[in-house]
């Protein structure tokens, strides 16, 4: 950016005064996630959300969020599905879910270690059993090195129960992370390169199994 | 690289805000000087940094974390509880000064970001100017320029950090010192002035009389016997020995109607009459005693400070 003759002021205003398109976009980031957001549902808990992450049948969630070897997949279309708890890691808070369906659309990913504190992200899910409720928020701190929930993606977003293991994702509408808990009023979600090696191992895990049978 | 040029104004908003959060948070420090997590603090001249008063716990042994993840040690220049303020002095290293917002209100609705260093890592958190009002008095007596309302949600360790507009210009400094269960904005117009005291004499000097009053009102006929319409003033309930009132003959009992022709209602109005530059003149109490109006001439003195 030409700093010297176009300070930020300018930008930012211009970026609200030039169009209404700020407002549009959003709507565009929230419809582009709703296609990738399931409902997940696991015993007589109320539900929680889940990201389609490939095309054949893996979708992310919560380990909290799927707690048994099975859970009830609800798509955006509403098409209900049985999944089959393939992986879960309570540590990283990761359940990997395989379901059994056609023309699933899986979510775009970004490495969220790239992000900077102060970019915008959205988040996506049912909180309170609202379904398909977007909220708006600010990278509060990206990931760090540290191990557990303190090291990860940290966002100032209102977040409630319900919205566990659904996206956060940044303004191009990519996914940047899993919501996973609310401390201190944070919002806490697992960063996509944890989900991407955690997808990883049960996929190596599988073609080891597949080879030794 | 931005990501405006090809995302369209959603990105570009985000792009600014983050840049935002990049540049000014080269200027927001780590203040270790409490146990649990540390607060925040902001580089307002070279090798000066300002903070909320109620995060410096100690006088002594105060670290600073720097934007480049550097640690060293700070003076305390000095404090003013009465704003929640502090100012720091670095013993070394070095750190660019935030750029202030020009003097002027914020708007309602102007998007803002409080920034804070509760660590290694700089934290933002995003909202609204809520409110905007004049100058306000704090309860233990302070100025503050402009009110300043934030629909905004603080996290730990934010108290000491700036409240910085989408330009990345401070507006002011944020502290949940000032009012009870919400976050206020202290502007930058009055940290600078602060500031500059602290940085001068150590404390933000503050006239004084000593003497605690309590409103009262006043019945018909003493109103009448006074010729005042006024319907209310301040009982003196306490002179504390030795001080300015007390040298000036006030007494415990006087009903004070007036200070320099300035009817008071409210003890905040005296407060509000004791002003630094007040130090040292007279000042005329009006003052009813025995049913009869007298006027008592008393010479402001310096409030002494806590602890000394």
């Amino acid at each position: 950016m030409p700093g010297a003759e176009s300070p930020v002021p300018r930008c930012a205003e211009s970026a609200l005064h030039a169009s209404f398109g700020v407002e549009t976009a959003l709507a565009e980031v929230a419809e582009r996630l709703g296609r990738v957001t399931v409902q997940v549902r696991a015993g007589g808990r109320s539900a929680g959300a889940g990201v389609v992450w490939l095309r054949s049948g893996i979708v992310i969630t919560n380990a909290h969020v799927a707690a048994g070897p099975r859970a009830e997949v609800v798509l955006p279309d509403g098409r209900a599905l049985t999944a089959v708890v393939a992986a879960r890691d309570p540590r990283r808070d990761l359940a990997l879910l395989s379901v059994t369906a056609e023309d699933l659309e899986p979510a775009l990913r970004v490495d969220a270690r790239g992000l900077r504190a102060g970019e915008l992200v959205v988040a996506l899910g049912h909180p309170l059993g609202v379904a398909y409720a977007a909220a708006l928020g600010m990278v509060h701190r990206a990931p760090t090195g540290a191990r557990g929930p303190a090291g990860w993606l940290h966002a100032d977003i209102r977040l409630a129960p319900g919205n566990s293991g659904g996206p956060l994702a940044d303004v191009a509408g990519r996914v940047v992370g899993i919501n996973a808990m609310i401390v201190g009023g944070l919002g806490i979600a697992v960063p996509t390169h944890l989900v991407e090696a955690f997808v990883r191992e049960f996929e190596a895990a599988t073609r080891g199994g597949a080879r030794a049978a | 690289m931005p990501a405006s040029s090809s995302g369209g104004p959603l990105a570009a908003l985000s792009d600014d805000l983050a840049a935002a959060v990049d540049t000014v948070g080269r200027s927001v420090v780590a203040i270790h000087a409490r146990r649990r997590i540390p607060a925040s603090g902001v580089v307002w001249q070279p090798g000066v940094i300002v903070a909320a008063h109620h995060t410096i716990q100690r006088d002594d042994d105060i670290n600073v974390t720097l934007h480049d993840g550097t640690t060293t040690t700070a003076t305390l220049a000095g404090r003013d509880p009465s704003t929640d303020l502090a100012v720091l002095r670095l013993v070394s290293g070095a750190a660019a000064p935030a750029a202030a917002a020009a003097d002027g209100a914020p708007r309602v609705g102007q998007l803002v970001l409080a920034l804070g260093r509760p660590g290694t890592t700089v934290t933002a958190s995003l909202g609204i100017v809520s409110a905007v009002g004049g100058e306000w008095r704090t309860w233990q007596g302070g100025t503050i320029d402009r009110f300043i309302r934030l629909d905004l949600d603080v996290y730990d360790g934010f108290s000491g950090g700036p409240l910085v507009d989408a330009g990345g210009r401070v507006v002011g400094i944020n502290t949940s010192g000032l009012a009870r269960a919400t976050a206020l904005t202290v502007p930058a117009s009055t940290v600078g002035r602060v500031a500059g005291q602290l940085l001068e004499r150590g404390h933000v000097a503050r006239g004084w009389l000593g003497l605690a009053t309590q409103p009262v009102r006043l019945p018909p006929p003493l109103q009448r016997g006074l010729g005042t319409e006024a319907d209310g003033g301040l009982v003196i309930v306490n002179v504390e020995p030795d001080s300015p009132a007390d040298r000036g003959g006030v007494l415990i009992g006087d009903i004070l109607l007036a200070l320099d022709d300035v009817s008071v209602r409210d003890p905040g109005d005296v407060l509000a009459a004791l002003g630094g530059d007040r130090i040292g003149k007279a000042i005329t109490l009006h003052v009813a005693r025995g049913g009869r109006a007298e006027r008592v001439s008393v010479t402001v003195g310096e409030r002494p400070r806590a602890g000394r």
